[in-house]
């Protein structure tokens, strides 16, 4: 039983329709993320909003940020986000044998290349060992990204760890 | 949230909704997760302000100086230490 209930979705606001609309995008069916989010109905477009932005538009591939995006709630202790698969990032090629290398040891895998390397180490090291994350480590990043997919990444990695540690309280399997 | 997320589990909760409805709880929730996630990617950018405390425009070196190499949050404390340093840059008093 979450611990704050989620709004019932025949009580929600027209902006949080279209919230729980676009989630689908990310959770196949499920709601509870935008319901819960519905108790502040501003919030609930705006978060999701940077959230759906972050994860499925920009110029970095969306299966490598759906990987990152596994990998910050998994080590934010959410089952309820690192157990959902974005169905577009299947449709891409992901699989679960992707996602279990990226939770493991990704470093020396050939499954991945330097620059998917770089990406997971950037989501691995943000919360565990942000020191890490210096200036030596962003000029091999800019090898094989731009500043703008850098900021794009980084964007990802920052509001999706810090809504799945919040959702990681709720008790929301 | 950002220190030890395990500790808010649903006793905490329980407390909060002695003072905090639950969409207040929620606003709080999704704000301390913002800004948990936020402050600690942008510290890695290794970025200052652009003006010291009396609204001077400066460079990120002397920004860097007159705010330290260790993130401070702006207390009253560390507000008065940087208008402090800022004044002693300037050979002059800042408000």
């Amino acid at each position: 039983m979450p611990i704050i209930e989620p709004q019932l979705l025949d009580g929600a606001k027209r902006s949080t329709d279209r919230t729980i609309e676009s989630f689908r995008r990310l959770s196949g069916g499920d709601t509870i993320f935008p319901q819960i989010l519905a108790h502040v109905p501003a919030y609930a477009e705006a978060i999701w909003g940077a959230m759906a932005e972050a994860l499925f538009e920009g110029r970095v591939d969306h299966r490598l940020k759906e990987l990152m995006r596994i990998q910050l709630a998994a080590s934010a202790n959410d089952p309820y986000f690192s157990t959902m698969r974005s169905a577009e990032a299947v449709q891409a090629g992901l699989t679960e044998e992707d996602v279990a290398s990226s939770l493991g040891d990704f470093h020396t895998n050939p499954r991945f290349t330097d620059a998917e390397k770089w990406a997971l180490r950037f989501s691995y090291l943000m919360y565990r060992h942000p020191d890490q994350v210096d200036a030596d480590f962003y000029s091999e990043g800019k090898r094989h990204y731009s500043e703008a997919q850098i900021m794009e990444m980084g964007g990802l990695i920052a509001i999706h760890y810090g809504l799945a540690v919040f959702m990681g309280t709720l008790n929301v399997d | 949230m950002q220190f030890d997320p395990a500790r808010i589990d649903a006793g905490f909760y329980e407390r909060l909704r002695d003072h905090y409805t639950e969409s207040e709880i929620v606003e709080l929730g999704v704000f301390i997760g913002f800004n948990v996630g936020y402050h600690t990617f942008f510290r890695t950018l290794d970025f200052y302000p652009m003006f010291t405390p009396d609204g001077r425009l400066v460079s990120q070196e002397e920004s860097r100086r007159i705010y330290g190499e260790t993130p401070h949050s702006h207390l009253s404390a560390d507000i008065q230490q940087a208008v402090a340093a800022a004044a002693a840059a300037t050979g002059g008093a800042v408000d």
